[in-house]
């Protein structure tokens, strides 16, 4: 799928003049490296609840004990996924809409209703975010610790409104992006295009841009 | 208020805005207009409570296996396990395709990951055989539905959550309805063949099929870990979920040495991105469901829709049809994060029996997905055997006629479903 990526998001190809140059680059690059931080985010807490899990089976099984932890730290791991994923998969493009009449319409019509829907969507996130804040201010301040590890409950809340955030973020690169470019892209890196839909669930190995 | 809620919800779904836009948007608004003294913050309480009961841990780890999975041999292994039985029987190819889906469900219970790892080596054989692109296709893509009612299945772990019913019992009841579907397909697939003169494949010999089992034997281990495992009493469905990935990665890594542990941290993000994707959504569904039934929209609805007081076959047939007809457009994860909620009072007060109707419901979301204009198995068809759409949905109203003949079995004998789970549970 990389393909269709732009190799250098930052090039200053004059369609996008002084001004995107000049702030779009810093921003790509902050970006890159926050997308590699997802990557390994979402990759070892997949790995971890794994671990997490069979090791209480086994635990259970084989030493008579269970791991009094093991469903706190599941509940902190899918938390993290689905905050810090949302924005993931938000770069890549892969949340799951009904694209049926947005199919219909011209290059053109499609590129307006896409701006419109990022720029909608990306308000929501930022919406979102901010009460994610409050929220996450309010169970700081009532000093409640998770049951088993005795963590402070707010830091295992924290990705969240982080990761709206992140994703707002994301739609509103994705605006720029299909403002400043001919192609409609779907995301800030990903061109809407057909031929490409990944059809297997296991599509890992496309996932190095 | 209801009615502005939905209008917003379909206009913003028809419109294309990724699906966690209409859930939130008509929690939002209803939020506001119900409940304008309460603080906002409470959505995201709820959103966080909705990805946190422990049993949803099986949604990526059931995943995360699937993709392990897909990645390696264990779908070849088990058709040429089912081909060597059944392939010289006339329509024995499209027995084979129609079993084996039903098969690799019982590995993976993404029916994407079916119609991908049995539809792609399948079709070309079929089609090599003489059976009409048509026929193939649409097999294909209804015989992989059954993956949703074979367990492990995620529709069924998310409708268990979502209605605190026991995912354990969901996934032994969905057994029974998805072997009727296999049959009647089957019997389908060799009236067409009989029809056609398709001719048969060559038998294979004892000795031939030996070494089939032998090759399949390791594959077979999963239904075994994850039925055995929750029948027994000896797994929870997570912790089975968790088995059947260590499971996976022994086969694939170590056994057939197909996949390497280098790729696995790949195929891990592969799993977070897909977990994600679905998990956001619950977020949003527990959300919406929490503000709805405080604001006793349910209630509402169904009086609007004049189902007050309904009797259980009633409902049944009510949430049927709603079931079919939403996850004729959307995706069927949304419409049991969306309807559950909405028919549970009606559930209720039937005084129906939630394991049977989550089968039912995991029943309608299949036949759903399959289903045009918008089925979502449709799509991925289109992707993987690049065909356009017309052709990917022609062959496709015998099986629905068969489908739906199965759930008015399924409303009319219950036990289809239930035997199993009351000689297991009760």
């Amino acid at each position: 799928m990389s393909g269709s990526s732009p190799s250098d998001d930052g090039s200053p190809d004059g369609r996008r003049g002084l001004v995107g140059s000049l702030l779009l680059r810093p921003v790509a690059q902050l970006d890159r490296v926050i997308a590699v931080i997802e990557r390994v985010i979402l990759s070892y807490a997949i790995l971890l609840m794994f671990l997490n899990t069979i090791g209480n089976v086994i635990g259970r099984y084989i030493f008579g004990q269970s791991l009094y932890f093991s469903e706190e730290l599941n509940q902190f791991l899918i938390v993290m996924v689905t905050f810090v994923g949302v924005g993931y998969a938000t770069r890549r493009g892969r949340h799951i809409r009904m694209s049926a009449f947005y199919d219909q319409l011209k290059d053109k019509h499609r590129k307006i209703l896409m701006v419109l829907i990022a720029l909608g969507t990306g308000l929501v996130m930022f919406w979102l975010s901010w009460l994610a804040a409050q929220y996450v201010m309010s169970v700081a301040a009532s000093a409640k610790v998770t049951p088993a590890l005795r963590v402070p409950l707010y830091l295992t809340y924290l990705w969240v409104p982080f990761g709206l955030f992140l994703t707002g973020i994301q739609y509103m690169l994705t605006v720029v992006r299909n403002l400043t470019e001919p192609a409609v892209y779907i995301s800030y890196e990903e061109v809407d295009a057909y031929e490409e839909i990944d059809t297997t669930t296991a599509g890992a190995g496309e996932d190095r841009s | 208020m209801t009615a502005v809620m939905l209008t917003v919800m379909v206009v913003l779904l028809v419109l294309g805005f990724p699906m966690m836009i209409p859930l939130i948007a008509a929690t939002l608004l209803a939020f506001v207009a119900f409940f304008p003294m309460m603080p906002m913050e409470n959505i995201i309480q709820q959103m966080i409570g909705g990805v946190k009961p422990t049993a949803l841990i099986a949604v990526p780890m059931f995943i995360f296996a699937a993709d392990i999975v897909t990645k390696g041999q264990t779908a070849d292994r088990l058709l040429d396990l089912v081909m060597r039985f059944v392939g010289h029987v006339k329509g024995g190819l499209a027995v084979t395709a129609a079993a084996t889906c039903a098969l690799f469900g019982a590995v993976s219970g993404s029916t994407q990951a079916t119609v991908v790892a049995i539809g792609g080596p399948m079709r070309p054989k079929m089609l090599q055989a003489g059976y009409k692109d048509s026929f193939v296709m649409a097999l294909t893509v209804n015989a992989s539905d059954i993956a949703f009612l074979i367990p492990p299945s995620i529709g069924m772990i998310i409708y268990g959550v979502i209605s605190g019913t026991s995912i354990a019992e969901l996934f032994i009841a969905g057994i029974g309805p998805g072997l009727m579907i296999l049959v009647m397909f089957s019997a389908y697939s060799i009236w067409f063949a009989y029809r056609n003169n398709i001719p048969v494949q060559p038998k294979s010999d004892w000795l031939e099929r030996l070494q089939a089992i032998k090759r399949a034997i390791w594959p077979l281990g999963f239904p075994v870990i994850i039925i055995g495992g929750i029948y027994g009493g000896i797994f929870s469905p997570t912790e089975a979920a968790a088995v059947s990935v260590a499971y996976a990665l022994i086969l694939e890594v170590l056994v057939f040495r197909e996949v390497s542990l280098r790729e696995i941290p790949d195929i891990a993000l592969s799993t977070g991105l897909i977990t994600a994707g679905v998990f956001i959504l619950v977020a949003a569904g527990q959300a919406f469901s929490w503000v709805i039934s405080f604001a006793m929209i349910p209630q509402a609805i169904i009086g609007g829709l004049g189902l007050d007081g309904a009797g259980p076959v009633m409902t049944l047939v009510a949430i049927s049809i709603a079931f079919f007809i939403g996850c004729m457009f959307v995706d069927p994860i949304v419409v049991i994060l969306v309807l559950v909620p909405i028919f549970k009072p009606l559930v209720t007060a039937a005084g129906l029996d939630p394991v049977l109707v989550g089968t039912i419901i995991t029943l309608q979301v299949a036949i759903g997905s399959a289903t045009p204009p918008f089925g979502c198995d449709i799509f991925t068809a289109i992707a993987i055997f690049r065909r356009p759409y017309f052709e990917v949905i022609r062959g496709t109203p015998p099986f629905i006629f068969m489908l739906l003949l199965s759930s008015a079995l399924l409303i009319t004998f219950p036990q289809i479903a239930l035997f199993l789970r009351d000689l297991a549970f009760r």
